[in-house]
């Protein structure tokens, strides 16, 4: 069987998927986890989880749309000239600044597939 | 865990559902975070209406953006508290429906017109992205979690509401009076968003100690103040006279004389009882009811089978 795995360097981090490990069962699978991705690595926490067990949707599946694929500019902080706001709405709108800019990244990546 | 520990170990997002978390902590989290999600959907309803009144497309698509995202809110909200083994999102939306789930006192008002909706896009949401930005560091993980995607949406939510803001204030002499009133009308509510001075507040000694919350009340009002007030001035609006707001520059602090405050009606609405928020509690009850049906359905599939749904 395979499982799929995910870490946690610290408890303050989210979960990120390290890739996957074959095991008769859980225990076992649990135990490879442990030496395949965080014996080297600090980790908090991993997830190990049978691979069947997840569900998927991918952006290429028919009717999908995910990722802001469409003209939506209205939507983002960055539409908006307000000039100086406070700190946490700077925040928010720089993650939304880096958010765009990896979307556009992937776009150009994938080409016109 | 015992008390005690919680205290001693209460940092950023240090607890999450595989702690053992005593009962205490479990119950002041719930409360929290049950408060913070009723105010995101009560909030989307009272935004709601001016899907329908936008005075043009590109700010209904905006309006209705908002709307979506607040109700989206609510239900990663209703999860992380969930998680805490106190209530089921299903209590605690049936308690918001029955009139027993607490929420903000601003949205205990309704919105008489579109002049009024910035006080609520940019002031209320202002002052609550203030508080929200300092929950990316509570001590419950799930809600911290939860904060993280409020923060990245919330930033345009309050963009989108100064820009209405302004386009009001840089319109006609009348769209200017309109705008004055409607910012008489909602500055004390605005005022009152942080509740009561510190010594007044019951819960919030014990969720700063155990990390819950990580700045007071009182803080978290000046720190709104200071950035939300020269925008107010930015876009010539005036503060009544009363309740006055009185700015000490030797310790940058904000005076806000609460006596000027109308605290009566401040716990009637803490209580549900302010006739316009019961309005809104049940207009929220009645579109509860109007999908239960779809609720039902939802539920009552089995989750495979050889349904017509399903084979397509």
């Amino acid at each position: 069987m395979i499982f799929e795995v995910f870490r946690q360097e610290t408890e303050s981090d989210y979960h990120e998927h390290v890739g996957n490990v074959h095991a008769p069962d859980e225990e076992m699978a649990r135990l490879f986890a442990q030496v395949m991705h965080a014996r080297r690595k600090p980790a908090n926490s991993l997830w190990v989880v049978p691979k069947e067990e997840i569900s998927e949707v991918d952006a290429d599946d028919p009717g999908v749309a995910m990722g802001g694929t469409t003209q939506k500019a209205y939507r983002w902080a960055t539409n908006y000239s307000t000039g100086r706001m406070a700190e946490e709405i700077e925040a928010s709108e720089a993650e939304q600044v880096e958010a765009e800019a990896r979307r556009r990244s992937t776009r150009s990546e994938g080409g016109d597939d | 865990m015992d008390l005690s520990t919680v205290k001693e170990r209460a940092g950023p997002r240090q607890f999450g559902p595989t702690d053992d978390m005593p009962r205490e902590y479990r119950e002041a989290a719930t409360r929290m975070i049950q408060f913070h999600a009723n105010s995101e959907i009560m909030g989307a309803y009272i935004e709601r209406p001016f899907v329908r009144q936008a005075p043009s497309l590109d700010r209904k698509l905006a309006v209705s953006a908002q709307v979506q995202d607040e109700i989206g809110h609510g239900q990663l909200l209703y999860r992380a508290a969930e998680n805490l083994g106190i209530k089921t999102r299903e209590e605690m939306l049936d308690e918001l429906a029955a009139g027993e789930g607490k929420f903000l006192n601003c949205f205990h008002y309704p919105l008489g017109n579109w002049y009024e909706l910035p006080m609520i896009m940019f002031f209320v949401d202002g002052a609550a992205m203030r508080r929200q930005a300092t929950l990316k560091r509570t001590s419950w993980e799930p809600y911290a979690h939860a904060i993280d995607k409020i923060c990245f949406e919330e930033g345009f939510h309050i963009k989108h509401g100064e820009d209405i803001l302004r386009e009001l204030a840089t319109g006609s002499r009348r769209d200017q009076e309109l705008l004055q009133r409607a910012f008489e009308k909602w500055w004390p509510r605005i005022l009152q968003f942080f509740g009561p001075t510190d010594d007044q507040s019951t819960h919030d000694d014990f969720s700063q100690e155990v990390g819950l919350k990580t700045m007071s009340n009182d803080d978290l009002r000046n720190a709104f103040l200071n950035a939300y007030l020269p925008k107010a001035e930015k876009y010539g609006l005036e503060p009544p006279e009363y309740p006055r707001v009185e700015y000490h520059e030797d310790r940058d602090h904000y005076e806000v004389y609460e006596e000027d405050l109308d605290w009566d009606e401040f716990f009637t609405v803490a209580r549900n009882e302010l006739p316009t928020g019961r309005g809104q509690i049940d207009k929220r009850r009645r579109s509860q009811d109007a999908v239960a049906w779809v609720r039902e359905a939802i539920e009552t599939t089995p989750a495979s089978g050889d349904t017509p749904a399903a084979a397509d």
